[in-house]
């Protein structure tokens, strides 16, 4: 197995907030912590943060979390740079971590999606097909979700401070939600992306009334043969299925197991 | 011991009398047929016709994620404490599937080292059975492990008498709510009412699979290498829904988490599924049980061959809760049938 060599951090290690092709839903997440962000900050020493600061850091980073896809040839020179001066670096909602709903763009010709967006102009505007942040430079730790789910960015951060690995749950939504005991949307007549889709969350959508819309992307090791299966059982069309899960998903494409 | 009558007018009250003692959980109604152990204040609350709610009330004893100590490695030598929540309670509505789910579990955590944090819950819960007098659904296989009877393991025990419940007075616990509500004793009337319902049910439940459970231990002992559990194993979504909703699986992990101080923390335990993909993975990454086919099997003889060499009875209730929440649809019971086709052990 691989020997962790993470780099340790100092005692207060300087942070930095970074985004991409994104909402900033995720920033809006961290700032929305409350009474958590203060012990947060109590941990570390938050340099640059876009969304809540504007003061700016020219030294090396400890740790740099990042939100959001790489679209363009601007975005990839960006993540490049961040990453070389950043000892760790934490990609964070689903834009940044499986491309989101950023990588919708991919199902399309790339010039079709351009003049759609930009009109007859569009060869003005530099674009390029969605890439999550691992496509393109090496990431230390991921936060699936959109929007992430609060304690588990905290989860995570603690790894990174101790230099230990987070890894995400292989399960399914399902064994968490079992253990929240909502009733299966299944049950409901509602289909849900649950049974495909990385635990990690607490069920959060469905323990709130909402069906799982496979944001962290898929399980490690899915069953295709048995989820063809329950989806032809439930009278649901595969497509369908498949269209749902693309929204979130697509960029899974470009990883070079097809997964991650 | 002793049986005492309850009108069902009167359950109201008696539900409110120990509600004002206790926290008193109940199955609820959840909508889509689905019920679950909540707490409740009244008789209102209570689903008295229920069938498995979606997680078996071992959830009150070993729940689904709990603190099992904090911690301090701030000091020179770390500190730790242990810590465990375990509240006065009344579990009332308990089927005779999950009773002997609760006696399976009491088993498993009075092994030395005895588990006192179940223990200790289980102790202070007050436990309220209600019989079934027929079958909640066609799922369940209680009348093949010969749960459809109570067997012990409550304090008291309801049967619907039409407009009364008879109840069993199982423990000096159970005679003490009884007398100090001043539930009146049954008569022989009441008794003769109790023996006919028990009769009708002997009508009723009827073994569900047509294999005689005395050679289940046979087939099993043949049955590893059964193509039934690789057609199981095309079917399981590794969802782990049928192990958290079983009356008798206990698997769990455990994670120290430290808070951002870096210093204090503390241990969760939290339920686990041998059907989750990194279940049976050890450290250098092998996983002995990396096929579904390998993980369903496991699940399998862990309810009708491994606790029968170690505690001498089947580990499956026949509550029917793993069939009827799996996602593939895999029934226990079309598997059981399966594995038992030519062996010539049919009734």
């Amino acid at each position: 197995m691989k020997k962790e060599t993470k780099a340790a951090v100092p005692a207060k290690p300087k942070v930095a907030f970074f985004d991409l092709a994104c909402c900033e839903g995720c920033q809006l997440q961290v700032a929305n912590l409350g009474e958590a962000l203060l012990d947060i900050l109590g941990a570390i020493d938050v340099v640059e943060f876009r969304e809540v600061m504007s003061e700016k850091w020219d030294k090396d980073y400890d740790i740099a979390i990042v939100e959001g896809s790489i679209t363009d040839a601007h975005a990839e020179e960006r993540i490049k740079k961040i990453r070389a001066r950043s000892k760790i670096l934490i990609a964070y909602g689903s834009c940044a971590t499986i491309g989101g709903v950023n990588g919708m763009k991919n199902g399309f010709e790339l010039d079709e999606i351009r003049r759609y967006v930009y009109g007859k102009d569009y060869k003005f505007f530099d674009s390029a097909p969605t890439r999550p942040v691992h496509q393109v430079v090496k990431v230390d730790y991921f936060v699936h979700g959109c929007p992430i789910y609060p304690p588990e960015l905290i989860e995570v951060l603690k790894c990174a401070l101790r230099g230990i690995p987070y890894t995400v749950p292989a399960s399914p939504v399902c064994a968490e939600c079992k253990l929240n005991e909502n009733v299966c949307m299944y049950e409901r007549g509602i289909s849900c992306l649950g049974p495909w889709t990385k635990a990690g969350c607490n069920s959060w959508c469905v323990n709130n009334g909402n069906i799982c819309y496979g944001c962290r992307g898929e399980v490690k090791n899915p069953a295709l043969a048995a989820g063809a299966d329950v989806i032809a059982r439930y009278g649901l069309k595969a497509e369908l299925v498949k269209n749902k899960f693309e929204m979130y998903n697509k960029c899974k494409e470009g990883d070079a197991d097809g997964r991650r | 011991m002793n049986y005492h009558i309850l009108k069902k007018s009167g359950l109201d009250g008696f539900i409110r009398a120990l509600a004002r003692k206790m926290k008193v959980c109940a199955p609820v109604a959840k909508g889509y047929g689905n019920y679950a152990f909540e707490e409740v204040s009244s008789a209102k609350d209570i689903a008295l016709s229920y069938i498995p709610t979606i997680l078996p009330p071992k959830k009150y004893f070993m729940p689904q994620r709990e603190r099992l100590l904090e911690f301090d490695i701030s000091g020179e030598k770390p500190a730790e404490l242990a810590v465990v929540d375990a509240p006065e309670m009344a579990i009332f509505g308990v089927h005779t599937c999950d009773l002997a789910g609760i006696q399976c579990l009491n088993m498993v955590f009075s092994e030395k080292p005895a588990d006192r944090n179940y223990l200790r819950r289980n102790e202070k819960a007050l436990i309220m059975g209600l019989e079934c007098n027929g079958y909640c659904d066609g799922h369940a296989s209680c009348a093949l492990v010969g749960a459809h009877y109570p067997n012990g393991g409550y304090d008291l025990f309801f049967t619907d008498l039409g407009d009364r419940f008879i109840i069993h007075v199982n423990t000096q616990k159970g005679e003490d709510v009884a007398e100090g509500l001043k539930l009146p004793r049954a008569t022989p009337a009441d008794m003769a009412a109790l023996d006919k319902v028990r009769e009708e049910k002997r009508r009723v439940f009827q073994n569900e699979i047509g294999v005689d459970p005395a050679l289940l231990p046979a087939i099993f002992d043949r049955g590893m290498e059964h193509k039934v559990w690789s057609e199981l194993g095309g079917r399981c979504v590794s969802c782990g829904n049928c192990t958290n909703v079983c009356p008798t699986c206990y698997c769990f992990d455990m994670a120290d988490t430290i808070n951002l101080d870096m210093k204090t923390g503390h241990r969760t335990r939290t339920w686990d599924s041998c059907q989750l993909e990194n279940f049976a993975v050890v450290a250098g990454g092998e996983n002995f049980r990396k096929l579904r086919a390998e993980r369903q099997r496991h699940r399998y003889y862990r309810k009708f061959k491994y606790p029968l060499e170690k505690f001498y009875r089947f580990f499956c209730t026949g509550c029917g809760r793993c069939t009827r929440t799996c996602m593939a649809k895999i029934s226990l019971k079309e598997t059981l049938k399966a594995l038992a086709v030519g062996h010539g052990g049919r009734i």
